[in-house]
C-alpha cells in the first residue's frame, strides 16, 4: 500500500466517528508527508490543525494506522508548505493596460540581464559540444582578442543560452570593470520598434555602443526585420571596430537564417563559427548525474539509463523528465522503480516518437523558407519557391515513405515524374551542398522537436 | 462557570476577539468565541485557524468553567449592559448573565469544540513600543497586494538586527521601508514575513496599547503579548502563522547613485499632486519636468475628452534635467507616510527606480517606479 493509499484508508475510516463539518476542517490538506524509522509523519496546513490532531485524533488516528501497517509504532505531525493564495484579477489588468514599470528581477543582474546560474563550471562538454564550449571559452578569457564575432548555433534545448550566458558570467567574474549586455534578438527587435516610435534611435544604439561585450541570443529572430538589421549592423560595425566582443547564437548557421541581409551574413561568417548537435548517449548520462548531484538526489542507474537513452534530442526535456522523478520523489519519500518511472515520463517519451503528417512537413518547410504554404503547392516556377517545393517533395519521401504519385497529387495535380525528379534532384544536391544537408537537418528537426 | 466581573472589562475581552476576521468555514464552532473561567480571570478567545487571540481579564470567579458562544450576538449583548458589575453564570452549555435591570441566556456549545492554540514559546521575548510598532507597521501596510506567484511578498517583512527594526512591504511597483530606533541592541538577529490581514488585525488589537509589546518566534508562527497594567499577567495574546519563503534581497533595487535631486515642500507637493490627479485618467499618469535652471518642478496631467493641468512649485534641484511620469496614487500613498514639512525625492533616470524620503529623519523611505515614458 502506497502512503497515499494508506493515509486514504485512514481518512475514510475517520470520517465515520466525526462530524463532516470537523472532517473539512481538520482533515483538509493533510497528507503522510514520509515514513521513517516506524514514525509516520503527518503534514497539516496549519498550527491549529496540528494540536487539535495531536491532542484529539493521536490515538485514533495511530490505532488505524498500527493496524494498516504494523512497522508503524509512532506518528508525529509537522506544517506544510502553506498553499499559495488565489490571485486578485484586477489587480493583473491593471498591470498589462499601462506602461507602469516594476522593479526587475531581483534574480537577474539588471545591468547585464545575465542569470549567474550558467556557468561554465555546471556546462557539461561531449564531443557534441566540445568546439563550441572550447571556443567560448577561449573568449571569455580573452574578450575581443580571440574569435570575434562567436557565432554559436544548433538546435533547441542544446545549451546555447547556457554557453552564451557563462560568457557574459565568466568576463564579468574576471573583470569587473567590463560590461557585458546580454540581449535576446526579440527583446532588441522590440526596443528598435520602439525607439523608432519615440525617436530616440540616436539614444538607442549609444546604448550598445558603450558595452564591452554583446551578446545575442537567437539572433534568427532578425529575420526579414530590415530596419533591426540595420540598426544592429551599425551597432555590430561599432562595437567590431574598437575590438569589443559580440557573441551570436541561432537556431542554424548564418547560411541558413532567410532574409538576412548578405553584409551581416559576411560578418557573421567572418569570426568563428562552431554549432552544437544532439549529445551522444554518454554526454546525456553524464548531464542527468550533473543535475543529479546539483538537486542533491540520487536515482539507480537503470532510471537515468532509461531516460537517456529514450529522450534524445532536447536537453531541456531531459531535465523536465527528471523534475517529474524529483517530485514523484518529494511526494512519496522514496524514489521510483524503473516500472513508476516509465508510466510517470510515459508523455514525455512518446512525444519523441510523435507522427509526422504530411501537412507538418509542408507548413515546417514553408516556415523556414519564409514562404507562405500556398505558395509552395501552387504551379509558380519561381526560383525561389521551386527548390523550397523539391525540398518538401524530398521529405515527404524520406519522412513518410509517401509514394510519388502521392506527392504529386499533394502539390497541385502534379505528375508521379516530377516528384520523382525532384526527389532525385535534392538526394543528389544533398551530396554536393554542406548548406542543404544542414537546412534538411535543421527542418527534421523543428519536425520531431513539435515546434510546427 | 459563575464569576462576577465589571462590564468595562468584558466589553473590552468581547471587542478584542472580534476583531479576528471572520471566514467562512464549514466549522460552526469557528463563528464562535471561547470563554473560560479560570483561578482569578476570565479569558475570552477567538481564532480562524490562521490567527487567533485570547484575552484575560480580572473577575470574581466562584465556580471554574468553560463556554462556547457565539460571537456576534454576545459582543452586540454585552454593548448594550450598564455600566456596573455582571454577573455570569452557566448551566450545561447555556450561560446565564444578570445585572441591574436586565436577565438574558444565551445558548452556547461544547467547549471541547474549539481549537486548541499552539503554545507560546517558552523563551525571550522581543520587546518593542506597541504604539511605536504599531505605528510603523501602519504607515507601509497597506503596500501588499496579494500575489500568488509571489506569496512571499504577498506580507509584510520584518527584520530584527541590532538596535533597529526594519518593516518592509512591496507590490513589485513600490516600496516602503520603516525603521525604528530601538533603545538596547538584540542579542541575535531575526527576519519573518507576516501576513497582511494579520498586521490589519494586529494594528487593531494593539494600536491603543501603551504599554510594551513583546514578540515570541517559532519557525511558523508569532505571538504577540500585552501584559496587564495592574499585574504583571498576560492581558493578550495574538498569534498569526508566518509566510515561509525568502523575501527578496531588497536593498539592492535602492539605487545608490542619483542624477537628479529635489527638495520640495510636502504639503504643495501634495496638493499640486491631487489637482493634477484631476486629468490623469485610466492610467493614473501625471508626468512631471524637473528644470534645475528655474529650481521649479512641473507638473502636467492630461486626460483626453477631460481637460489637461499645469501646476508648478519651486524647490531646490540638484543634479539634471530631467522629465519623468508616475501613477499619482502610489505618489501619494509614498509621501502621505513622511511625517517632516521637506520631503526630497532622487530620481536615477526616466525608467529607473526613484526614492520619496523625509528630510533630516532616517526612519522612512519610500522607492517607486516610474511608468514608461511614451
Amino acid at each position: 500500500m502506497t502512503q497515499e493509499e494508506l493515509w486514504q484508508a485512514v481518512l475514510a475510516q475517520i470520517q465515520l466517528t466525526i462530524s463532516p463539518a470537523n472532517f473539512a476542517t481538520w482533515f483538509k490538506d493533510t497528507t503522510i508527508s514520509s515514513i521513517k524509522d516506524g514514525v509516520a509523519f503527518i503534514s497539516v496546513p496549519n498550527s491549529f490543525a496540528k494540536e487539535w490532531l495531536e491532542q484529539k485524533y493521536h490515538k485514533t488516528i495511530f490505532k488505524i494506522l498500527h493496524e494498516l501497517n504494523e512497522e508503524i509504532r509512532d506518528v508525529k505531525y509537522e506544517l506544510s508548505k502553506p498553499l499559495t493564495q488565489t490571485i486578485r484579477k484586477s489587480f493583473i489588468s491593471f498591470k498589462e493596460s499601462s506602461g507602469q514599470l516594476e522593479f526587475s528581477e531581483f534574480e537577474v543582474d539588471k545591468e547585464t540581464n545575465l542569470n549567474p546560474k550558467y556557468t561554465f563550471s555546471n556546462f557539461v562538454v561531449g564531443p557534441c559540444n566540445e568546439l563550441a564550449q572550447a571556443a567560448a571559452l577561449a573568449v571569455a578569457e580573452n574578450p575581443g582578442k580571440v574569435y570575434n564575432p562567436l557565432f554559436i548555433y544548433g538546435g533547441v534545448g542544446l545549451g546555447k543560452t547556457h554557453l552564451l550566458q557563462a560568457i557574459g558570467n565568466e568576463i564579468i567574474k574576471n573583470s569587473k570593470t567590463k560590461r557585458v549586455r546580454y540581449v535576446q534578438a526579440e527583446k532588441f527587435v522590440s526596443a528598435v520598434i520602439s525607439a523608432i516610435r519615440n525617436h530616440q534611435i540616436e539614444k538607442l544604439k549609444s546604448l550598445y555602443q558603450v558595452v564591452d561585450v554583446l551578446i545575442i541570443d537567437d539572433i534568427q529572430f532578425l529575420a526579414g526585420k530590415e530596419k533591426t538589421q540595420e540598426e544592429f549592423f551599425y551597432i555590430f560595425n561599432s562595437l567590431y571596430e574598437r575590438n569589443k566582443q559580440i557573441v551570436i547564437s541561432s537556431d542554424r548557421s548564418p547560411r541558413a537564417i532567410p532574409a538576412l541581409t548578405e553584409r551581416l551574413r559576411s560578418r557573421f561568417e567572418g569570426g568563428m563559427i562552431a554549432d552544437i548537435t544532439f549529445p551522444d548517449f554518454e554526454t546525456r548520462m553524464a548531464i542527468l548525474k550533473a543535475k543529479c548531484q546539483e538537486r542533491k538526489v540520487e536515482f539507480s542507474e537503470e532510471i537515468l539509463n532509461y531516460i537517456a537513452s529514450t529522450i534524445q534530442k532536447n536537453i531541456r526535456k531531459l531535465e523536465g523528465a527528471l523534475n517529474i522523478l524529483i517530485a514523484y520523489r518529494n511526494l512519496q519519500g522514496f524514489p521510483p522503480d524503473l516500472k513508476i518511472a516509465k508510466t510517470l515520463l510515459k508523455d514525455l517519451t512518446s512525444s519523441t516518437s510523435k507522427a509526422i503528417t504530411a501537412k507538418e512537413i509542408i507548413k515546417a518547410v514553408a516556415e523556414f523558407y519564409d514562404l507562405k504554404e500556398k505558395d509552395l503547392l501552387s504551379n509558380s516556377r519561381k526560383k525561389e519557391v521551386v527548390k523550397p517545393r523539391q525540398v518538401a517533395m524530398f521529405l515527404l519521401r524520406e519522412e513518410l515513405k509517401s509514394s510519388f504519385p502521392f506527392i504529386g497529387r499533394k502539390f497541385g495535380g502534379k505528375d508521379h515524374t516530377t516528384a520523382i525528379y525532384a526527389y532525385e534532384k535534392i538526394l543528389k544536391e544533398i551530396e554536393k551542398s554542406e548548406n542543404l544537408r544542414e537546412e534538411i537537418a535543421l527542418i527534421k528537426q523543428r519536425l520531431t522537436s513539435g515546434e510546427i | 462557570m459563575k464569576l462576577t466581573i465589571l462590564k468595562e472589562v468584558l466589553k473590552e475581552g468581547a471587542e478584542i476577539a472580534g476583531k479576528i476576521t471572520v471566514k467562512t468555514f464549514t466549522l460552526p464552532i469557528l463563528q464562535t468565541i471561547f470563554l473560560n473561567a479560570e483561578k482569578n480571570f476570565l479569558n475570552i478567545s477567538a481564532t480562524n485557524l490562521e490567527t487567533g487571540v485570547i484575552w484575560w481579564g480580572l473577575a470574581k470567579v466562584e465556580k471554574e468553567g468553560k463556554i462556547c458562544l457565539p460571537t456576534k450576538i454576545f459582543s452586540q449583548l454585552v454593548n448594550s449592559f450598564p455600566q456596573k458589575s455582571i454577573s455570569l453564570w452557566q448551566k450545561d452549555f447555556t450561560l446565564f448573565i444578570e445585572g441591574e435591570g436586565f436577565k438574558t441566556q444565551i445558548l452556547g456549545t461544547n467547549p471541547e469544540d474549539f481549537p486548541i492554540f499552539p503554545q507560546i514559546p517558552q523563551k525571550n521575548p522581543i520587546i518593542v513600543d506597541s504604539s511605536s510598532f504599531c505605528q510603523a507597521l501602519f504607515q507601509v501596510m497597506k503596500i501588499p497586494s496579494p500575489s500568488s506567484t509571489r506569496p512571499e511578498i504577498s506580507g509584510i517583512f520584518l527584520n530584527f538586527q541590532g538596535n533597529v527594526i526594519k518593516v518592509v512591504a512591496t507590490d513589485s511597483f513600490r516600496l516602503a521601508e520603516k525603521r525604528i530606533f530601538l533603545k538596547t541592541s538584540l542579542p541575535e538577529s531575526y527576519s519573518l514575513i507576516i501576513p497582511q490581514s494579520a498586521v490589519r488585525e494586529l494594528i487593531s488589537i494593539f494600536g491603543n496599547e501603551t504599554k510594551e509589546l513583546r514578540i515570541y518566534l517559532s519557525p511558523h508562527q508569532v505571538w504577540f503579548e500585552s501584559l496587564m497594567s495592574e499585574i504583571s499577567h498576560p492581558k493578550i495574546h495574538y498569534t498569526s502563522r508566518l509566510i515561509e519563503g525568502e523575501y527578496p534581497n531588497y536593498e539592492e533595487i535602492i539605487p545608490k547613485k542619483f542624477n537628479t535631486v529635489v527638495f520640495l515642500s510636502k504639503e504643495e507637493f501634495l496638493a499640486k499632486i491631487k489637482t493634477a490627479s484631476l486629468f490623469s485618467g485610466k492610467s493614473n499618469e501625471i508626468k512631471m519636468e524637473i528644470d534645475p535652471k528655474e529650481e521649479t518642478v512641473f507638473i502636467f496631467s492630461e486626460s483626453p475628452g477631460v481637460g489637461n493641468y499645469q501646476g508648478s512649485l519651486k524647490g531646490k534641484v540638484k543634479g539634471q534635467e530631467l522629465k519623468i511620469s508616475f501613477n499619482h496614487r502610489f505618489l501619494t500613498d509614498g509621501i502621505n507616510e513622511i511625517k517632516t514639512p521637506e520631503i526630497s525625492f532622487e530620481f536615477t533616470n526616466e525608467e529607473g527606480p526613484a526614492v520619496l524620503r523625509p528630510v533630516d529623519s532616517e526612519d522612512y523611505f519610500y522607492v517607486v517606479m516610474p511608468i514608461k515614458t511614451s
